[in-house]
């Protein structure tokens, strides 16, 4: 045994073993990587891209201002001022809504965190900037990216559940949140 | 005067060819290192420089050319601009005596040339070995003048490693040059003629097999190649002795490696393989007819050699990973040099009761 461990060395067995393997990848040469700017990987369904802010069919926020994905950011990216919307002290808004995305991590939590859905995963995934500044969205950005991703808008959620429409009765009108 | 000038010319053109043709083979082999290693590891190397990335090379050329020559603070303005010309010169001066085909002579304007060797002197072997080591000078000097540590660990390591690897470069050869009896390469490669078993590799008496191996090892070790590649280790000496490079130096240290590759092939193909001989006696071409293109078939045998061991390295360092600093001390002193010497002592014996 020790005899055929000493043929192994002084043979370079390993070494030819090892040099063998690297000389069937170049003949068997199949490439595992892409040629990334011209050509792009699938993304798997759940692909957890640019985070961004939904809005209802008709066009309104769904953000209610509740704070709750800033308290579930692990790395506080998410930085939300919350007001009356004016006119209906019942209901509030995100009057701004900052997302500082040099931190973000996507880990999602604050997709999860939402109560009413307003924020979502998108499957945009080239941000690269020159200047990192860029990186500091604000809702107006957030809301467009959420339009372009999202074209399918989900009904206010009185009108998706008549059931919990009685909580809502005092809106007849819909209130035009933000501008 | 005329042959004086005439003597001149000719061999300034002929260093002209041989320069055209290594800094070629570089860019060729910037590109084929690259293009290889990648398809070892399942990558396809450069793809965007032209079709297939063949243009890389030269977009490398142009940007290295371009690049901001940056002279660190504190560093020694005169060596730290020497060094890599140093490195550069050593490493492109051994091609003056390789032999590159047959040794035949023309005759032009009433005075004999031989073609394809620059300069055919009777210490070739000799003098290729004193100028490689001049080149750890470029080395070790580039890493102290750069005012960094990370250079002058690198160079330091370099040192070292050139040295004891040097000495198993010169000691495997002297196994060949007892056989052959004579330092001139022109000389070695004619002693190897015939059938491929007239190759010292394999060649009665005594095989210089084991010679072969060591001279091939030491080779990978004394160009800084993986997996001996300690002086330039950048995970961890960022990249060695030519940290704080940038330009055109930087260029110089990077053309200088793979000139020492190119040269140490030339020597392995030179002295071990035959050289320019072909595996059968003759050439193909001289028997079909074309005596005066046999020369062109010695040649192709020659580089075809030669690329044979340009390839090895790329292989060697797509699989081996990197040797320990007292690993590679402890193989180079205790394992490499022994085998050597009992190389030298065998085949001395053999030499001398069967002499050829």
């Amino acid at each position: 045994m020790k005899f055929k461990a000493w043929l192994k060395t002084i043979t370079f067995y390993e070494i030819l073993v090892g040099m063998a393997a690297t000389m069937r990848h170049l003949l068997r040469y199949k490439p595992i990587t892409l040629q990334y700017p011209h050509e792009k990987r699938t993304l798997p369904d759940s692909y957890r891209g640019m985070l961004a802010l939904l809005r209802y069919d008709d066009g309104t926020e769904k953000c209610v201002g509740c704070d709750l994905c800033e308290a579930a950011c692990p790395s506080r990216v998410i930085r939300v001022v919350s007001s009356e919307v004016p006119g209906e002290p019942t209901k509030r808004y995100a009057s701004e809504y900052y997302m500082d995305m040099t931190r973000c991590l996507f880990c999602g939590m604050c997709v999860e965190a939402c109560p009413v859905d307003a924020l979502g995963m998108t499957r945009e995934y080239e941000w690269a900037v020159y200047d990192k500044r860029n990186l500091l969205l604000n809702k107006q950005q957030l809301l467009a990216i959420g339009d372009r991703s999202y074209p399918v808008r989900e009904k206010r959620l009185e009108f998706q559940h008549p059931n919990v429409a009685f909580f809502n009765v005092a809106f007849k009108n819909l209130p035009a949140k933000g501008t | 005067m005329a042959e004086l000038a005439l003597r001149m010319a000719f061999s300034l053109a002929q260093i002209t060819v041989v320069m055209g043709v290594i800094m070629l083979t570089i860019m060729v082999l910037t590109l084929a290192e690259r293009k290889v290693l990648g398809w070892m590891q399942d990558r396809m190397g450069p793809m965007e420089v032209g079709p297939y990335g063949i243009l890389q090379p030269v977009a490398d050329g142009l940007k290295l050319f371009f690049k901001e020559d940056i002279v660190p603070a504190g560093a020694n303005r005169f060596l730290f601009s020497l060094a890599p010309i140093l490195a550069l010169v050593a490493a492109l001066i051994g091609f003056a005596v390789v032999p590159f085909g047959p040794d035949t002579t023309i005759e032009l304007f009433g005075i004999q040339f031989k073609p394809f060797i620059i300069s055919d002197i009777n210490i070739g072997i000799l003098y290729i070995l004193a100028f490689t080591s001049i080149g750890a000078y470029g080395v070790i000097l580039g890493g102290w003048a750069s005012n960094s540590k990370y250079s002058l660990l690198g160079g330091l390591r370099s040192a070292a490693q050139v040295i004891s690897y040097e000495l198993n470069v010169g000691l495997a050869i002297v196994g060949v040059l007892l056989l052959a009896g004579s330092l001139s390469l022109v000389k070695i490669t004619q002693a190897q003629a015939g059938w491929f078993w007239n190759w010292y590799v394999f060649a009665p008496p005594f095989p210089q097999l084991l010679a072969f191996v060591v001279y091939v090892i030491s080779a990978v070790a004394e160009t800084n190649r993986v997996p001996f590649d300690l002086p330039e280790a950048e995970s961890e000496l960022v990249a060695g002795f030519f940290t704080e490079y940038s330009g055109m130096r930087f260029a110089f240290f990077f053309i200088a490696e793979y000139a020492n590759m190119i040269l140490v092939s030339c020597i392995a193909a030179a002295l071990f393989l035959g050289g320019w001989n072909a595996p059968y006696p003759g050439t193909a071409l001289a028997r079909m007819g074309f005596v005066q293109f046999a020369w062109v078939e010695n040649v192709v045998w020659f580089a075809a050699k030669v690329y044979f061991f340009l390839f090895l390295f790329f292989w060697l360092r797509a699989t081996l990973p990197r040797l320990r600093y007292d690993q590679l001390m402890r193989f180079g002193w205790k394992v490499m040099l022994p085998i050597a010497l009992g190389n030298i002592l065998v085949t001395a014996i053999a030499a001398y009761l069967f002499p050829r």
